[in-house]
């Protein structure tokens, strides 16, 4: 679709406007050229695309989505789906809400051939072979048959067409803080919000619309408009002017969740509002009537009509037909005539207006009047399918009508049948719908604390009632946030009759629509209660009813009403379906746009970066996997294997500063280890590591890391980089209850650490490290030191990790980046080596390391994994302890074991089966080639007798094919760990 | 090489000075010198909304029961209950974290706190326990009017003035990470102090970068922010 | 989303808090039969009623107890553990076992 290059000469459209005061939202100093369907328009800043195309005297703007009939705007607001078009950029874009700008290039939608020429129209003419709820009863016999209808209905349904090159643009998120949100700026928001602004709340105030107002800017309220009129300009004036009321204007507010907390979309923005009360004067959506045709381009809701005219100054049409059920619809008449639309007929189902003075005002117009009468049908013109006039019945009954016909040409119809209260949020928030049948409304009761209704969606209409409603429901939450006032009554006065009970007619031929944007009848929705589908709920599903892009706004009212009399219940025991967020469709680029994705460095972060390092997450941390080869490339088996070897042979240095590190001081530092750990720390030697193993209540081993003693009451024990933070909530869970004298600090990031091991490390680390003895004499395995790395205050600890000898070396993170630095330099000539998460895999499984989490389940207790000689069975207590004991009572269901494999034999992935026979009976959960062994490595669960070296277990590997391997005693390399004690 | 010009101290987001910068050491730490020209212009950007990264300021953290008494007994000014800061006569801020932990910050300037000479003047005695803020945390500073409604992109707590009053510290999660706010405003400027985890310090830095860009904010050197607050 | 109110922080999203279980008193594991063991690691009572459960708020590592109604989710109360656990608590050794 390409952009819209205007021609020279333009139709112009000024002189077919209204004039002033019509038009509040059109600048007709700024004229907007477009073109739709490739035909040029021109239209003002302020209009929308379908204000714009009306006043071209264009109403066809779509095709719906089943039959594919011809539709125009119903709403003008934004809450039908007849308006839907395809902007270049973006399919599905309501044209009643989408702002005009210069040069926009749009199109319709599902159609094929032209919008107004959619050969895909005579699908209507199949609409006998396609009854309500048909898809669920063919295109799945005979088996297989849905491969060949899917295409084509794929083909067939949907709406727009996306741009997968299209850039959504920068969106984001904020929070807004409020203590009154007032949802809707009609007269009861704008009151309730003036109310609670004065009596010293902070208010924020949203309303979906471009100005503020609601219905006091479009709609007609007595005979007189000057004082409706100067209500609004005087509301929003105050509402301007007032320090403690902000504004979001164009913002929906688009749920409601637990303690007021509301997602409002605003442009590219999603704002979260957290308020402390929440008022919803989000008003009332007018109801169409249900006669055959009602859905034809120029049959519009009355207020649609008026926006028409008050908005943007446009003429609805030459020739209208009001039909209302309630006093709105002769107010809309006077409009209508006012502004030079000739009113053929007013149309009331009903026998007299409430207000009699109103059918006087109205015959002194020379409008006729037709007394408990209904449009029965409506017919259209070939092109576009505009309305071009309707055939009028008595009413003989609910539902029914008498023979007596009228016959009156029209190119537009207004209805007004009746309210159905935005209901959504208040329903979301757990309010329930009561139906009275006195008043034919929907009322809501129930709303959870600080969540009030008020105006029209409270079941207020007239505007002196509407007004002082908001004030009211704006007392109540100044008092229920602890201010002092009084809080109003409700507004009094009789029930006020806007609704007419029944505006529904069926005609033989059908074609009354309920849902708009499902296409259905109102035989679809009875036929779905013969089908036996009772439930509200299950009409909806069955059906479809409600759940188009509409959303029930107008369907939700008659299917109760249709429903409750085909099942013999009342309309407050048939309701309507669950009303969930969100309210209005929200973008995807709303929800994900400037998403946060936390992530750790360490300190040597950089070096790794310069060193071409290639990075792997690693929970939120990033860490160098491996870095390049001798040959320069990022490949990861050989850079793997080739720094494994190089530790082996000469030394390597890993940044291991993500190990997770707790600090435990205090008197009972040493009984507080001893409680957490398996092992026996309370006479652990000061300046000696010792392995500290995890066991949840359920005896399963879920950490394990090394303590170290730098004093009687000073343990420093490290825990896995994953594991950690679990480990240091679960340390304070548990001192929260035992109450020990002890200080416990996760001190994970206060670390920078490296290990440098490796036949080398001693003589590098002689090289730059004061104030240790680092002889294999004065310091041995195991042992801890402090000392100096240049003016890096470090402990020392030497522990087995990669089976060489190797030195932990731990500094305040402040020194990390020199540490690495001082290392690499003074390692230069020893050939020094940086080795990754990859090659510490290889190298830790080939002394037979268990690593938590990896070769550990949810069920794995220490026995299984043989860490038996890590558990104390005669200290008191340990967390985990008694679980411990019975397990090991019990006979061992699997065994964790090392196994071998000829390096030319398929290698085994982590989770590959082991089997007994047919029986599973565990799993793989490590497995690497070893160079230094040159054969395939791993450890697996397999059945407890097959624990012996010398066994032999079957492990399925890719595509089914089993290998058997050797059971070999660990570790597989130096099985008598001499190169790590040296 | 370029590493040569650092000394051994370094903060999280030290690594964005190039080579041929300008340096001078605080505390150890090696940082971007000073620019004393367009001083104003600075000034005025500090009070519309900038983002520095004071880590090369001292802090510590002290927890314990014996925490407050030993902080009393050395003459400072605690604040009144969990949750609320105090500043010290000498600029350095005391935070309280929970009833028995308190962290403090060093005063904006180039002379250190009584309390950061070394890290050992507070003796801390029984009942009483040093943490390693200085490595624990990095510490970020943002300025101007703007800074409400920058967190307020980032944060679900309310940091308004009439919610967050000086003083004001606020435990919580900023950008879905573990961050301490402390409104360290004074008379004539608007300032939060943000606390985090170090290694998480260059991901809040991007985040910071991105949030003040709505409000023409930008970064500021620390250097640059002492030689007009200090 | 719901607020928690933390005894420590005051109100805030229920996404800065973690869930640590319901609060239950741990049978003496040197006495208690396997069966009572297994019992206090594996069942809960399933209460339709007011809980007490331990919840931590994350970026103050501030461990809490509340009241919690499981059929409304409402939260009565939150109070500091100290309520409850007045003192040290001690684990006696006895026998070493075979």
């Amino acid at each position: 679709m390409n952009r819209y290059e205007p021609p020279a000469a333009l139709h112009d459209t000024a002189t077919d406007r209204l004039a002033a005061p019509m038009g509040r939202r059109i600048d007709r100093q700024a004229p907007r050229r477009f073109q739709f369907e490739g035909t040029p328009y021109a239209g003002y800043a302020g209009d929308t695309l379908a204000s714009a195309l009306i006043a071209n005297g264009r109403y066809l703007l779509s095709r719906s989505f089943k039959y594919h009939r011809p539709r125009g705007p119903l709403t003008l607001a934004g809450q039908d789906a007849n308006t839907l078009v395809q902007l270049p950029d973006e399919p599905n874009v309501l044209a009643d809400t989408q702002p005009l700008t210069e040069g926009l290039s749009v199109y319709g939608q599902n159609y094929a051939g032209s919008l107004d020429a959619d050969r895909d129209m005579k699908l209507g003419a199949l609409a006998k072979f396609m009854p309500v709820g048909f898809y669920y009863r063919a295109f799945y016999k005979p088996k297989g048959v849905w491969k060949y209808w899917e295409p084509l209905i794929r083909k067939k349904a949907g709406l727009g067409v996306f741009d997968l090159d299209a850039d959504a643009g920068y969106h984001d998120k904020a929070y807004l803080f409020a203590d009154v949100a007032v949802v809707g700026s009609g007269p009861a928001g704008l009151k309730a919000a003036l109310t609670a602004a004065d009596g010293g709340a902070r208010v924020l105030l949203i309303e979906q619309e471009p100005e503020l107002g609601g219905a006091l800017t479009y709609a007609r309220f007595a005979t007189d408009t000057a004082p409706s009129e100067r209500l609004l300009d005087d509301l929003v004036a105050e509402v301007e002017a007032h320090d403690n009321i902000r504004l979001l204007c164009n913002a929906t507010c688009n749920g409601w969740f637990k303690d007021h907390y509301l997602p409002v979309i605003q442009g590219r923005r999603l704002y979260k509002v957290r308020a402390k009360a929440c008022i919803v004067a989000s008003g009332a959506f007018d109801q169409p009537a249900i006669f055959r045709n009602n859905d034809l381009p120029g049959i519009m809701l009355a207020s649609a009509a008026q926006r028409l005219m008050r908005h943007y100054a446009i003429k609805p049409g030459q020739r209208a037909v009001v039909l209302t059920g309630n006093d709105d619809g002769y107010l809309a008449a006077l409009d209508l005539v006012e502004q030079g639309v000739e009113v053929a007929a007013l149309v009331d189902m009903r026998a007299a207006p409430n207000e009699t003075k109103l059918g006087d005002a109205v015959e002194a117009q020379g409008i006729a009047r037709y007394r408990e009468h209904t449009i029965f049908e409506a017919h259209h013109a070939k092109a576009h399918h505009r309305v071009t006039g309707v055939e009028l019945r008595p009413i003989a009954g609910r539902g029914e009508v008498g023979e007596a016909r009228t016959d009156i040409a029209c190119d537009v119809v207004c209805m007004s049948a009746g309210y159905m209260p935005a209901y959504q949020l208040l329903c979301q928030a757990g309010g329930k719908l009561s139906y009275c049948d006195e008043t034919a409304q929907f009322a809501i009761s129930g709303l959870p604390k600080r969540l009030y209704v008020a105006g029209s969606a409270n079941g207020f209409h007239a505007l002196d009632r509407v007004v002082h409603d908001g004030a009211r429901a704006a007392t109540q939450a100044l008092r229920d946030l602890g201010h002092q006032v009084d809080v109003l009554d409700a507004p009094k006065g009789a029930l006020e009759q806007v609704n007419y009970p029944w505006p529904m007619f069926a005609h033989p031929k059908g074609k009354e629509f309920v849902d708009f944007d499902e296409d259905l009848q109102i035989a679809d929705i009875i036929n779905a209660t013969r089908h036996g589908y009772r439930d509200v709920q299950l009409v909806k599903r069955f059906s479809t009813v409600g759940m188009g892009p509409s959303q029930g706004r107008h369907s939700a009212l008659p299917t109760a009403r249709l429903v409750a009399a085909a099942t013999e219940r009342s309309v407050s025991d048939t309701g309507v379906t669950t009303a969930r967020p969100p309210f209005a469709a929200e973008t995807l680029a709303h929800l994900a746009g400037r998403h946060f994705d936390p992530f750790r460095q360490t300190p040597m972060h950089r070096r790794h970066v310069e060193l071409g390092a290639h990075m792997m997450p690693a929970g939120d941390w990033q860490r160098p996997a491996y870095y390049p080869s001798r040959a320069g490339t990022l490949e990861r088996l050989r850079c793997q294997q080739e720094e494994a070897r190089h530790v082996r042979e000469k030394v390597g240095i890993i940044d291991v500063s993500t190990l997770g590190g707790i600090e435990v001081r205090g008197p009972d530092a040493a009984e507080f280890i001893n409680r957490i750990y398996t092992f026996g720390f309370l006479k652990q030697p000061i300046g000696r590591t010792r392995y500290a193993a995890m066991t949840n209540e359920q005896g399963v081993v879920i950490d394990d890391g090394v303590s170290c003693r730098l004093a009687e009451d000073h343990f420093y024990v490290t825990a896995t980089t994953s594991g950690v933070g679990r480990v240091y909530q679960s340390m304070l869970q548990w001192n929260a209850q035992w109450r020990l004298d002890v200080d416990i600090a996760n001190v994970t990031s206060a670390y920078a650490a490296v290990n440098v091991a490796g036949p080398l490390a001693r003589q590098l680390l002689e090289r730059v490290c004061t104030g240790v003895d680092l002889s294999a004499e004065a310091f041995p395995y195991l042992g801890l030191r402090e000392g100096f790395i240049g003016e890096a205050p470090a402990y020392l600890l030497r522990v087995g990790f990669v089976g060489e000898l190797g030195f932990e070396l731990h500094v305040p993170s402040r020194y990390g980046e020199y540490l690495w630095d001082t290392l690499m330099e003074a390692g230069k000539d020893l050939e020094l080596r940086p080795f990754g998460v990859e090659a510490q895999r290889l190298l830790r499984l080939e002394k037979g390391h268990v690593i938590i989490g990896q070769d550990t389940d949810g069920m794995s207790h220490p026995f299984e994994i043989n860490m038996g000689w890590a558990v104390n069975r005669t200290k008191p207590f340990f967390v985990g302890r008694r679980a411990v004991d019975i397990l090991h009572s019990h006979p061992p269901l699997r065994r964790l074991v090392g196994f071998r494999l000829p390096s030319t034999s398929a290698k085994p992935l982590e989770g590959h089966l082991v089997l007994e026979g047919e029986r599973i009976s565990g799993n793989v959960t490590s497995c690497e080639y070893s160079p230094t062994l040159d054969a395939i490595i791993g450890l697996a669960y397999a059945a407890p007798e097959r624990g012996e070296p010398g066994q032999r277990i079957t492990i399925r590997t890719e595509g089914g094919e089993t290998v058997t391997a050797d059971v070999v005693a660990l570790p597989f390399f130096d099985p008598d760990n001499q190169r790590q004690e040296l | 090489m370029p590493h040569a010009i650092f000394t051994a101290k370094r903060t999280p987001l030290t690594p964005t000075l190039k080579a041929d910068d300008d340096v001078v050491h605080l505390n150890g730490y090696t940082l971007a010198a000073a620019t004393p020209d367009a001083a104003n212009a600075r000034r005025g950007q500090l009070d519309r909304c900038a983002l520095l990264d004071a880590s090369a300021l001292p802090r510590l953290g002290l927890r314990g029961p014996n925490a407050a008494q030993a902080l009393i007994q050395q003459g400072y000014c605690l604040p009144e209950r969990p949750n609320t800061a105090s500043f010290q006569p000498e600029g350095s801020l005391i935070a309280q974290l929970s009833a028995s932990e308190f962290l403090l910050l060093g005063a904006p300037s180039l002379t250190p706190s009584p309390w950061a000479d070394s890290e050992q003047p507070l003796r801390p005695g029984p009942g009483c326990y040093l943490l390693p803020r200085q490595d624990t945390h990095g510490w970020l500073a943002l300025t101007g009017h703007c800074v409400a409604e920058v967190m307020a992109k980032l944060c679900g707590v309310d940091l308004s003035p009439a919610a967050f009053p000086v003083g004001g510290v606020a435990q919580t999660s900023v950008a879905r990470i573990n961050a301490i706010v402390i409104n360290a405003s004074t008379a004539s400027r608007p300032c939060f102090y943000l606390l985090m985890d170090s290694a998480s310090a260059t991901y809040l830095w991007s985040v910071l970068e991105d949030a003040i860009d709505e409000f023409d904010g930008a970064r500021l050197g620390l250097m640059d922010y002492l030689a007009i607050a200090g | 989303m719901k607020l928690m109110h933390c005894p420590l922080n005051g109100p805030r999203n229920i996404s800065e808090f973690i869930y640590g279980g319901e609060l239950k008193e741990m049978p003496s594991p040197e006495s208690c039969s396997d069966r009572e063991w297994a019992d206090y690691v594996f069942y809960s009572d399933n209460t339709a009623g007011v809980v007490t459960e331990w919840w931590m708020h994350v970026a103050s590592s501030y461990w809490f107890l509340a009241e919690r109604h499981t059929v409304t989710d409402e939260v009565l109360r939150t109070f500091d553990p100290k309520e409850i656990f007045t003192h040290r608590v001690t684990f006696t050794a006895t026998e070493a076992r075979p």
